[in-house]
């Protein structure tokens, strides 16, 4: 259930150079051409394989791998839709959306020639509970009948909520309604995994038996990973992945502002090659006065909402007045210029991205995109003591330091002394959310994991995504809130749990956990040979699933 | 001794370079108050929508001389001078850190040899062996956000810089040791501390300003290199080192962002090595061990 900026860059990739071994420039109906080697430069230093342990969205890395009951069929100019994969259709309901049955499509194997079952679904779901492979995205685990105290199958025990009546048919029982469960069944986690093949939760993520069009050849972390064809899939039953390049290598731990300059120079293997970092601010500016990278530049719609989070368990923010004075003291438009300007993203007031359905456009704290400092100092007089001293915690990256800067010199306008501390980003995840939250402010990025506000808002505002490894960073705990959340995740009419929805960004906002800054914009680069490049509405992250090489 | 710095050029050049930088550096706020800027606050309507500075070289203008940098639109002249004050601070308290530990260290393993001697020399060369530069790093890394950052930095590279000083001042401390006014002083009942401070330190006085000097533009380059990393001084605080490292990726759009910072540190450190070479040669040390 959790979504970062920096896990999705984990999904991808890397680059390299190629050795083409393609079939020569065949065209399919798709115009997608067939052959060499796609290159994907990625910032991340792993990648995680493991589909029970992946936060990948659908159409990015574990995608190209493993196939899901479900997935997401990302074009551009149209809406994302679900659609099936595994599956004959993405599930039909029953017991008012409490049972959810599954057909598999006929002839599926995996990599290694056997033939992919309901029992290999199953599987990968159960192992999704065990304690060794937490980590991965678990709106389901709260959701399936029997997940109470269920520790994974490697005790020797299933979950009763899966029934699998056939080889062909699984069904899902779930303890309320839930409508948007085709979406769920297109996370990693209901991937098939063969009981056979599995041989540890610390093994079977180093090289995972595959489904999809590709399967691993070599994965060196820190270094690169290096996917192959996989011969056992079949283009005729997969309609979303259109498996284009013969090879496919992700450059592992590779600095974003040198693979900008990189795709910038657009030379050699590089032409084959696209960032799945985003580019950073600096190498924006430069791409905008060099006409042929800004062809090949790519810029999302407003996506992710990046936030200031404010650890309301602190003593100098458990004040209602103090984080309120901090929603008027916040200079968004200075974050909106260390993001890297209009190109960066909007100046934000919800916590309900755009393009959510059911969002409504309102704003609490009504002031200039600069803030509103005199406000600001009006809320602390009120409370009778001076402002405090906040500790910022952020990533090391010259773009987190410059956007905390943005946010230090905002609020010391009303008087707040703020100290940024930095750390990379594997420490500040886990401190932000794990147990000890040693900070007052953190900077985060929150990208729904499916297109509807429960995915915006449950994952950082519930109760049960405190300090356990959630991420609800501003250790914020509101009963009012948490019913709201129940409710409208049990609710089916879309209309209405849009508007619980609503409501709930509002109730969440009047207590000021976090402060809106932007909807951020990501920027791509991507070398002149890559086709079928493309971010669309939602995600605000390129389809890799799509993507192809000029012959 | 002869002190006639005055007689070579480069290092009268070097001096005045040196003494300009201490000027700006004390009177950094009658500057940037002349000027009409300060380092922290942001001047957006200087950038353009990318959030690059508008106008000739980075957005230089009669209100800002320097121009700005780039997506905070903050006074780049106002950060070199502030930044000038943290560099020269960091260098002259890390040297001064190095310095006295490398004065009592060299001068007492020279003076009473021994097992005391051994280890201090076997410590000075694992010292020079170290990877120093990734150690403060990673002390950077993990020190609380409550030990002010400064102070770090000047322990953490004053604390890697006394080797080479407390090793020459060893070797001089031997040879002087043996000289025949030191003998007749102990013959006449002085002890240890007296020696130390009436016989041996003022004949080690050249040795301690020379090496002094030419060190202070060392430990500037380390605070800088820190600072490029990420893990010197915290900001807003300005440091040329971290501007430098915001400037590189700027250097395609932005050259200038680069050219202040980097030209300062360029000046400062050539200064300073220049007036040390100067009055190495003045005080010729290199003879008088």
């Amino acid at each position: 259930m959790r979504r970062r900026l920096a896990v999705i860059a984990v999904a991808a990739l890397s680059l390299s150079a190629c050795n083409a071994n393609s079939s020569d420039g065949k065209e399919d109906k798709g115009g997608t051409e067939k052959g060499g080697t796609l290159s994907i430069l990625t910032s991340a230093s792993s990648v995680t394989l493991d589909p029970a342990k992946s936060q990948n969205l659908a159409i990015t890395t574990l995608g190209l791998l493993v196939r899901r009951l479900t997935t997401w069929d990302i074009q551009p100019g149209k809406t994302a839709k679900v659609v099936p994969d595994l599956a004959t259709d993405t599930g039909t309901p029953s017991d008012g959306g409490r049972t959810w049955t599954y057909r598999l499509k006929d002839n599926l194997k995996f990599s290694d020639g056997t033939a992919i079952t309901s029992a290999d679904i199953k599987y990968g779901v159960e192992r999704s509970f065990a304690p060794e492979l937490s980590g991965g995205l678990s709106y389901h685990k709260n959701l399936l009948v029997g997940n109470d105290g269920y520790k994974g199958p490697y005790g020797g025990q299933g979950l009763s909520g899966i029934e699998t009546p056939d080889e062909k048919t699984v069904v899902f029982k779930l303890k309320v309604p839930y409508g948007d469960w085709p979406w769920l069944v297109s996370m990693p986690a209901f991937a098939p995994v063969p009981k056979a093949g599995d041989a540890g939760p610390q093994k079977y993520g180093q090289n995972p038996i595959s489904s999809g069009p590709y399967q691993v050849e070599s994965y060196q972390q820190g270094n690169s990973l290096k996917l192959k064809r996989n011969p056992n899939w079949d283009q005729a039953g997969d309609p979303v992945r259109t498996a284009g390049p013969d090879q496919i290598v992700f450059q592992l731990g590779q600095d974003s502002a040198v693979v900008a300059q990189r795709l910038i120079a657009d030379s050699g293997e590089d032409r084959n090659a696209f960032g799945a970092s985003f580019v950073p601010p600096a190498q924006l500016a430069q791409i905008q006065q060099n006409a042929g990278a800004k062809q090949r530049l790519v810029t999302s719609e407003p996506g992710a909402l990046a936030y200031l989070a404010l650890n309301v368990t602190r003593p100098g923010l458990q004040d209602l007045k103090v984080r309120q004075a901090i929603q008027y003291a916040v200079d968004k438009k200075a974050f909106q210029v260390a993001s890297g300007g209009t190109v960066g993203g909007d100046i934000a007031t919800t916590l309900i991205t755009q393009g959510i359905a059911g969002r409504q456009q309102f704003d609490l704290y009504p002031a200039d995109p600069s803030g509103d400092v005199a406000k600001a100092k009006q809320l602390i007089a009120e409370t009778g003591r001076p402002a405090p001293t906040l500790t910022l915690l952020v990533e090391n990256g010259a773009t987190d330091v410059s956007q905390a800067q943005a946010i230090q010199q905002g609020l010391v306008r009303a008087g707040f002394t703020v100290n940024i501390k930095t750390a990379d980003e594997e420490a500040v995840t886990a401190e932000t959310t794990g147990a000890n939250a040693d900070y007052d402010l953190t900077l985060a990025s929150w990208q729904p994991d499916f297109p509807s506000a429960n995915g915006n808002i449950q994952p950082l505002f519930e109760s049960t995504e405190v300090g356990n490894g959630g991420y609800n960073k501003s250790r914020y705990v509101n009963g009012e809130v948490d019913a709201l959340i129940k409710q409208a995740t049990g609710e089916t009419d879309p209309a209405r749990a849009q508007g619980l929805w609503a409501q709930a960004d509002k109730r969440i906002l009047q207590d000021a956990p976090v402060v809106p800054l932007i909807y951020t914009k990501n920027s791509f680069l991507h070398g002149s040979n890559v086709q079928n490049f493309f971010v669309a509405g939602f995600p605000a992250y390129p389809n890799y699933l799509k993507v192809s090489l000029k012959r | 001794m002869n002190f006639d710095v005055r007689k070579d050029r480069w290092a009268a050049a070097g001096a005045l370079t040196v003494a300009l930088f201490l000027l700006a550096a004390a009177f950094a706020p009658v500057l940037c108050a002349i000027e009409g800027q300060d380092p922290y606050t942001y001047d957006l309507d200087a950038l353009d929508s990318s959030g690059v500075p508008v106008g000739f070289g980075g957005g230089i203008s009669a209100d800002h001389w320097f121009g700005v940098e780039p997506l905070t639109g903050r006074d780049l002249f106002a950060i070199v001078v502030y930044g000038a004050r943290t560099s020269l601070a960091v260098g002259a308290g890390a040297t001064a850190v190095a310095v006295v530990l490398g004065v009592l260290i060299g001068t007492t393993a020279g003076f009473f040899g021994g097992w005391y001697d051994r280890v201090v020399s076997r410590t000075i060369d694992v010292l020079f062996g170290f990877p120093s530069l990734i150690f403060m790093i990673a002390l950077g890394a993990i020190a609380p956000a409550s030990v002010p950052r400064p102070l770090l930095v000047v322990a953490v590279v004053g604390a890697f810089g006394w080797p080479s000083i407390a090793r020459v001042l060893r070797g001089q401390t031997l040879v002087l040791r043996t000289r025949t006014y030191v003998t007749a002083a102990v013959a006449m009942g002085a002890g240890p501390a007296r020696v130390m401070r009436r016989e041996i330190l003022p004949n080690l006085r050249a040795t301690i300003i020379v090496y002094a000097t030419t060190l202070i533009p060392g430990m500037i380059g380390v605070e800088a290199a820190l600072s490029f990393l990420g893990v010197g001084v915290a900001p807003p605080t300005p440091s040329w080192g971290r501007s430098i490292g915001d400037a590189i990726a700027w250097v395609g759009t932005d050259p200038m962002f680069l050219v202040f910072p980097g030209g300062a540190l360029f000046l400062a450190t050539l200064a300073f090595n220049v007036v040390g070479d100067g009055l190495r040669d003045a005080l010729d040390t290199r003879t008088a061990g």
